[in-house]
């Protein structure tokens, strides 16, 4: 009984350990496939060689924004993705106040396929199972 | 008949209906004041609400703008280039619009926003469009990267003013809310204070009408206790009339009386004393009573009226009470009748179809010692003697024009010939032209001189 007890035990931690861990607020897991598409007006995406510069993009006024510019590529909408890791409200947007999360991902289709990014949390969708 | 008003009565009154207009009249200023900051919030939303329409409009003209660019890049179709400049001057002319609309509420932050919004579009324009037009076919991957952060930046300008109309409208929605709630309190407040003066002037009214009431059925006890009663003359026909103005008013002063002096004497006795109340009709049996007795000494109108006049100055020591007073003695063998007037102008003769009147022979009583003159008239079978108070000669018509001497004696002259039949008619006649409202007390003795050969009435 006892050995049983030490059983369940172990098997739970095994499963708790290779879980694929959830990123605090972020409601998204690394690994997760998506599709970047952006607003309904405008739908191609910024991709950022780093978060710093997606959240400084976001923050900044129009014309210190396109200063950035160069270390971002536009992707078309539909560019599939996988998450990698994603950090919660880390972007504060100039004007509003609604925080967004920086998310990591790699390309996996398109002209940039394999690079690795930074989009905002609101860039992705989920990719439909089918 | 002269009337003196209870002064504290009306004070009292005055006071209590003050105050209810002053009541009345906050109220209905405060309730207009309300009205108009309530209309003046629900204008500031209407705005707010329009700019929040404009707005959306707004953002679609930019979308327009966009993708007439878009379609121009893919097809080279100038039916695209025609759509994106009309997109572009419906642009700026909504964004005009707005901020011109808005321009009253100083909302600062949102013109700052829409001013940049503007300018960045124009900007937008400058960057992105117009190299586009001019090399529809070199679409470069820069350009597009360029219209992103355009988009992008815009995106948040807009939401930034949605935000910031929202904050606005629902800060405008707070305060009509919040004074529609003082507005209702200070309302109930209002009808609560109003209420209360009016149950309270309710309350005051009745005890006055209820006062007035008391006194009035005292005064009229009284008059009723000493009026005259009925007294045939040999050889003449009496008729009196008595008409108070008013059940609201108290019962004034106005006395006659006929009185039989021996078997062929008769005194005739009509007076009008000023004020109305208990004390003028206790003064109207002073007058009928000491009169009497006088008249049984004296037989001589004249001496009578300064005797009373004399102990009328002893008795009474009100200063704003005098009598106006007409004695006559009537020999109703011989009909001659002497008379004696103290400021009594209502006393007229009618023979055959003309109306004389009797002059007056002294001051009114009460105010000065005087000698009163005796007069002496030789009726005859048909004269008729009428002896009226001034509600006869005062009466006024709806224009408010006196009635005077004149008029009394035209209406004379046209009433019926028995005593009692002049006596109702003159009431109906004066209630007639006064428009059935008698502004004053009407006392009326009337003695027709049947003559010796003819039967009593």
């Amino acid at each position: 009984m006892r050995n049983l007890r030490i059983a369940l035990l172990l098997a739970l931690c095994t499963v708790l350990a290779f879980a694929p861990p959830a990123l605090a607020q972020c409601n998204i897991h690394r690994g997760t496939r998506v599709v970047l598409y952006s607003q309904t007006d405008d739908p191609d995406v910024l991709v950022w060689d780093s978060r710093f510069r997606l959240r400084d993009y976001h923050a900044a006024s129009f014309d210190e924004a396109q200063q950035l510019l160069p270390h971002a590529w536009l992707v078309a909408p539909g560019t599939r993705a996988t998450v990698e890791t994603c950090v919660s409200d880390f972007v504060l947007p100039r004007l509003i106040n609604a925080p967004d999360n920086a998310v990591g991902i790699v390309i996996n289709t398109g002209p940039r396929r394999n690079q690795r990014g930074w989009v905002l949390g609101s860039d992705i969708r989920p990719r439909s199972p089918h | 008949m002269r009337t003196l008003a209870p002064l504290p009565r009306i004070t009292g009154t005055l006071l209590l209906t003050a105050f209810l207009l002053v009541a009345l009249t906050i109220a209905v200023q405060g309730a207009f004041q309300t009205r108009a900051s309530i209309a003046d919030t629900f204008s500031h939303q209407s705005r707010i609400q329009a700019a929040q329409i404009a707005l959306e409009e707004l953002l679609r003209l930019q979308i327009v703008e966009e993708n007439a660019l878009r379609g121009y890049s893919l097809t080279h179709d100038a039916f695209y280039v025609d759509q994106y400049r009309a997109a572009a001057v419906a642009y700026d002319g909504m964004s005009r619009s707005i901020r011109a609309a808005l321009e009253p509420e100083r909302l600062a932050r949102i013109q700052q926003l829409l001013a940049e919004y503007a300018r960045i579009q124009n900007q937008w324009r400058d960057e992105v469009a117009t190299p586009l037009l001019r090399h529809p076919n070199e679409r470069l991957a820069e350009i597009d990267k360029r219209n992103k952060v355009f988009s992008d930046y815009e995106t948040r300008i807009v939401a930034a003013i949605r935000s910031e109309l929202e904050t606005s409208n629902a800060a405008f929605a707070r305060s009509t809310q919040a004074q529609l709630e003082r507005s209702s309190y200070v309302r109930a407040f209002w009808l609560l204070l109003f209420g209360l003066l009016a149950i309270l002037f309710n309350g005051y009214r009745s005890r006055l009408d209820r006062e007035l009431e008391e006194e009035r059925t005292t005064t009229e006890i009284l008059q009723r206790a000493f009026r005259s009663e009925s007294v045939p003359l040999p050889h003449c026909d009496v008729g009196t009339a008595y008409r108070s103005a008013s059940r609201g008013l108290a019962v004034g002063g106005d006395v006659f009386d006929v009185y039989r002096l021996s078997d062929t004497l008769a005194l005739l006795l009509i007076a009008d004393v000023s004020g109305k109340g208990v004390d003028a009709a206790v003064l109207t049996a002073f007058i009928k009573f000491t009169i009497r007795g006088m008249a049984l000494r004296h037989r001589e109108p004249g001496a009578i009226l300064a005797e009373f006049n004399a102990a009328f100055s002893l008795a009474v020591r009100n200063p704003y009470l005098f009598v106006s007073m007409f004695v006559g003695v009537l020999d109703t063998d011989s009909f001659d009748l002497r008379y004696a007037s103290a400021g009594h102008d209502s006393a007229f003769i009618r023979r055959c179809d003309s109306v004389q009147l009797l002059p007056v022979t002294g001051p009114v009583l009460g105010v000065m010692e005087e000698p009163f003159e005796t007069r002496s008239i030789a009726l005859q079978a048909g004269d008729t003697v009428v002896l009226a108070t001034d509600g006869l000669t005062e009466a006024r018509d709806r224009s408010g024009s006196l009635l005077h001497e004149s008029g009394a004696m035209r209406l004379i002259a046209g009433s019926p010939q028995g005593a009692q039949a002049l006596a109702d008619d003159l009431v109906v006649q004066v209630r007639r032209i006064a428009g059935n409202r008698l502004r004053d007390d009407l006392a009326i003795l009337v003695v027709r001189v049947n003559g010796a050969g003819e039967a009593d009435a």
